[in-house]
């Protein structure tokens, strides 16, 4: 993937329903094989999932020196991928708010192959003070 | 339409043990090649004060996947699937999380039968790592 020009991540700045755009790209047979053999299921059949289509879509646009814990996942299958389709995902953000008051910040991307197969349908709920949570996991320190 | 799955029925419990070596096989998959949370230590140290690389939520949500679909078989759970897991606690190498789950609610929608099931990760310690549901529509 060729680096565009980043921009640099604000999190007052992003807007609920602020387009992240689309990328392209071909799941190989190596990426299923190298999927299903992390998570030791011969099976399984969303390599979709390490791909991490709305984190990426994120990633693509925004330089984000933060970083963000993901506090949950909502990830809906509708077909899996075929190794040597070219898939095409497009990201938006969905939400943001405050809780506790920790900023969080919701991402979402659809997945098609390029027969127009409806693939996948992922959200991410990122809590973007990541250091607040690794107090939180050690307390001691 | 009722479905032939019993109130309360129980999904196959998955036991995974997690390494570091796994965590970066999962992230390998990834298109952009970049350091995280979860391949790079140092940079999880700076961000979240741990001492370790944690493993992304994903693959809880690909465990309870397979859970899942082992339940429904894949030709319900792969079209008609979903997953909603919160996640409670970090998972690392070296841990061995546990997925279990019970069938909690059944109704009738126009394709069949809504099935949703409880799910949750536990570690080894028996902490809860993570919370959430499937769901499947059954013909």
């Amino acid at each position: 993937m060729a680096d565009a020009e980043l921009k640099p991540f604000n999190y007052d700045d992003i807007e609920i329903g602020e387009e992240l755009g689309s990328y392209e790209y071909v799941l190989t047979q190596e990426m299923l094989d190298t999927f299903r053999a992390s998570v030791e299921d011969p099976d399984a059949s969303f390599p979709t999932l390490a791909v991490k289509h709305d984190a990426t879509a994120f990633n693509m646009v925004y330089d984000d020196q933060t970083g963000g814990v993901n506090a949950g996942n909502e990830v809906e299958f509708f077909n899996p991928p075929i190794p040597g389709k070219r898939i095409k995902v497009t990201g938006r953000i969905h939400d943001k708010y405050l809780r506790r008051d920790k900023p969080y910040m919701v991402i979402e991307a659809t997945a098609e192959d390029e027969d127009g197969r409806l693939l996948e349908k992922l959200r991410t709920y990122q809590m973007k003070k990541p250091d607040e949570v690794g107090k939180k996991w050690h307390p001691q320190s | 339409m009722a479905s032939s799955i019993l109130d309360n029925a129980t999904i196959p419990t998955l036991t995974k043990s997690i390494t570091q070596d796994s965590i970066d096989q999962f992230e390998s998959c990834g298109i952009l090649d970049r350091q995280n949370i979860h391949n790079d230590p140092e940079l999880a140290a700076q961000r979240l004060g741990t001492t370790y690389a944690i493993a992304s939520g994903r693959m809880s949500i690909t465990f309870a996947a397979e859970a899942l679909r082992k339940f429904f078989g894949p030709e319900v759970f792969n079209h008609t699937g979903s997953v909603n897991l919160k996640f409670l606690r970090p998972v690392k190498g070296g841990d061995t999380i546990t997925v279990s789950g019970s069938v909690i609610q059944q109704d009738a929608v126009e394709q069949g039968t809504q099935v949703t099931v409880q799910v949750q990760c536990h570690n080894q310690n028996g902490d809860t790592t993570a919370v959430g549901q499937g769901v499947a529509i059954v013909a």
